[in-house]
């Protein structure tokens, strides 16, 4: 039997498959179809999904591509879909990220649609400039946060101690601590989750020195003896029992379900107050918001409102006015704002602030009144983390645990941190 | 055909001729292999598009600075340089999946072969046998695997327990620095099923009339083994060998999912390919990966070619 492809035959083989591919990505259907990747869990996914579907209602022949994922698994696919050229349209920004990613030209610069196409007016100005890298404004902030200590209420009321409150001292904290674990109502339950290897918990010890974690111009921004004297405060509390063992520390892997409070071996842990909604879900108990300790009963200013999460735009979309279209519709539509409740955090618009306040539940209550109320805790929000920050945060919590299991004392593994951090800084 | 115009006439006919015949020969071959190249056309796609073109690009790009959001720049050998005299994180992995080859393959093939023994021996429900022991390797590195690990290896998990009827306090096993690759090496003896089904093939080559000799003359079961069992299943001992070796120099999913993939506690289970992935996906350094990867594509070379050179002095192919 013999085979034969003719030349001609090839050729019209060739050009229907050329036809066939083009139908796909006719100009009619690039024009309105929006991809959109975000990280969280299903919750989110749901209420973004039903703005989606708001969304195509009010614009019709528009298709709308929502993909979500974890945030472990969020940036390697991020930055894939950026280097092989298919950025999703939309992209779910992190405070940490955005400079990584403005800098290296994969964000769109969106000033120029204000006040057209994006209508920011009444967002507070401050959490606008959160979203600007270089004085180009590269995300919209979805919802403001703060750090807070999540703390199982029901626990404290058990052993019959008072919850910490705003003018407890990072001393008192460590007494409450070691008294909820001498306690012992529960088995194998201590005070507090060991903090010492949690970024914002040390950014917000810094604050309340008068330091922070990084300059504005990306350099380490404290020193040695601060850092010794943060692993030093947490050997104490591991001493007298008041936070975990380092082993039970360890199965934490910065997510909810891991946390030391949610599977039942310590009373108090380290969060973002959007994620309190989260919390209050996977745990049984009535759980409640407080900030992170002071150093001194007069020491303030160091949580702040940060911007818990933008939408930035793909520098390569080929649909950028509908995008931003979308972005002002997210931020700006009462009846998505019902959808999206506070589940990312407060909303940055007055108007949707008003008009979501009204609808919340008690739940949703707590970290918008949590926020609301820090007072003199709260401070300026400091300049958007420079790049490698993320691999920071990761030496902070291998040092943190050094120092835990005893490899490392608190003096050794301050001047560590510090001499790590530098170096990565200056490699860039 | 300029140069062809100006030759002369004769020249010209004898290339002609020469070309005709050299079209005649492939349109020949061409007309008697399409099909064959055509049926291994999806193949030939998938190893130049999908083995070698990436491969040879890692290969370029391991010389170069690359962010994967702006165009790579050369920087010559310095990744390698910076690997071999200025990386601490590299010295902590290569010891850790060290530890972790030296202790899981002699282990699992050992337990690989006890069961495949076991199974040698015409049981009833075989079948059933095989696919149960073989389940765990199909498992691999799956979420459920990390919370089974998590409940059998934490400080109040069920190894604890048991040990605590002896009276022994045991640590978290799989979050105690000291302890937690051990954890990862018993995952891996655990998934013993696909060595095991070779073990299998390899005793059903051993002809039973070489036993039934030699317990004629009186040698003991251990004897048979040791004498008979052993030597025959040398091929297929060394075949497994080199594969688990290899495999466990590449092993990434146990340790990215049981450590969330940080690696930690202390860079305990920081495998090699986790810290390559951090370095590439987390930290955005795609150059510095790429060489990364292709130190451990040597590594893994030198340790083939090290079991075939010593092979000769182990391996028995002869009946």
């Amino acid at each position: 039997m013999t085979f034969r492809v003719s030349r001609r035959n090839f050729v019209a083989g060739g050009a229907t498959l050329l036809s066939l591919s083009a139908l796909g990505t006719s100009a009619l259907a690039q024009e309105t179809r929006l991809r959109l990747l975000w990280w969280g869990s299903q919750p989110r996914a749901d209420r973004t999904n039903k703005v989606s579907e708001l969304y195509k209602a009010k614009n019709a022949g528009t298709t709308i591509n929502g993909e979500f994922l974890g945030w472990a698994d969020y940036w390697p696919r991020l930055a894939t879909q950026v280097a092989g050229r298919n950025a999703p349209d939309i992209i779910q920004m992190d405070y940490r990220y955005i400079v990584e990613y403005a800098r290296r030209g994969a964000l769109a610069p969106l000033e120029s649609y204000m006040p057209s196409k994006l209508q920011l007016e009444d967002f507070d100005p401050a959490q606008i400039e959160g979203g600007k890298v270089d004085g180009h404004l590269y995300g919209v902030s979805l919802g403001a946060n703060s750090a807070a200590t999540v703390v199982n209420a029901a626990a404290f009321k058990e052993a019959g101690i008072d919850i910490p409150t705003q003018k407890t001292t990072w001393e008192e904290f460590g007494k409450i601590g070691a008294e909820m674990t001498k306690a012992g109502k529960r088995k194998g339950y201590f005070g507090f989750a060991d903090g010492s290897g949690v970024e914002p918990a040390l950014e917000n010890y810094l604050r309340q020195r008068g330091k922070a974690l990084y300059t504005a111009d990306s350099k380490i921004a404290f020193g040695p003896e601060e850092a010794s004297e943060w692993f030093d405060m947490w050997a104490k509390f591991r001493e007298a029992g008041a936070c975990v063992t380092p082993d039970i520390q360890a199965l934490y892997k910065d997510t909810i379900d891991t946390s030391p409070l949610t599977v039942g071996k310590a009373a108090c842990d380290y969060a973002h107050s959007n994620q309190f909604v989260g919390y209050q879900a996977m745990v049984k108990d009535k759980l409640a918001l407080t900030n992170y300790m002071r150093i001194t009963p007069d020491s303030k200013g160091g949580h702040y409102r940060k911007p818990s999460m933008f939408f930035s735009v793909s520098a390569q979309s080929k649909v950028m006015d509908l995008a931003v279209d979308y972005v002002n519709f997210f931020v700006k539509n009462p009846d998505a704002a019902v959808i999206l409740d506070v589940e990312r955090g407060i909303p940055e618009s007055k108007a949707m602030r008003d008009v979501v306040a009204t609808k919340l539940d008690e739940t949703g209550k707590v970290p918008l009144d949590y926020v609301a109320g820090l007072g003199d805790l709260a401070g300026p929000l400091p300049p958007p983390p420079p790049t490698g920050a993320g691999e920071g945060q990761l030496i902070l919590r291998n040092i943190a645990e050094q120092v835990a299991f005893g490899q490392l004392t608190p003096s050794d593994g301050g001047k560590q941190l510090v001499t790590e951090i530098t170096q990565i800084l200056a490699r860039g | 055909m300029s140069n062809a115009m100006r030759t002369p006439a004769g020249a010209i006919n004898v290339e002609r001729y020469q070309g005709a015949v050299a079209e005649g020969r492939f349109r020949r071959l061409w007309n008697a292999n399409a099909p064959g190249y055509l049926f291994l056309l999806p193949w030939l796609v998938g190893f130049f598009g999908l083995t070698l073109g990436p491969a040879l690009m890692s290969l370029y790009l391991s010389f170069t600075d690359y962010d994967m959001l702006q165009s790579p720049r050369w920087v010559g050998m310095a990744n390698y340089v910076r690997i071999a005299t200025a990386d601490p994180k590299f010295s902590a992995a290569m010891h850790v999946t060290l530890t972790y080859v030296v202790f899981s393959v002699p282990f699992k093939l050992t337990f690989a072969l006890l069961v495949a023994m076991a199974l040698n021996r015409g049981l009833r429900g075989l079948p059933i046998y095989r696919a149960i022991f073989y389940l765990p390797s199909l498992l691999g590195g799956s979420v459920a695997i990390a919370v089974l690990w998590r409940q059998l290896f934490a400080s109040d998990g069920l190894v604890n327990a048991a040990l605590s009827h002896f009276g022994i306090e045991g640590p978290s096993w799989i979050s105690h620095p000291s302890y937690s690759i051990y954890t990862l090496v018993a995952l891996s003896v655990w998934q013993f099923g696909s060595p095991m089904i070779i073990f299998l093939a390899g005793l059903r080559q051993i002809p039973q009339d070489m036993y039934e000799a030699a317990s004629l003359d009186g040698a003991s079961k251990f004897r048979q083994f040791y004498k008979i069992t052993l030597p025959l299943l040398t091929p297929v001992i060394f075949f497994n060998a080199v594969v688990q070796t290899i495999e466990a120099f590449k092993a990434f999913t146990p340790a990215f999912i049981i450590s969330g993939g940080t690696g930690g506690p202390i860079n305990s289970t920081l495998f090699y390919t986790l810290y390559l992935y951090q370095e590439a996906f987390g930290n955005f350094r795609m150059g510095y990966a790429s060489a990364l990867a292709w130190i451990l594509v040597m590594i893994i070379a030198i340790f083939t070619a090290f079991s075939f050179l010593t092979s000769r002095y182990w391996v028995h192919y002869d009946d």
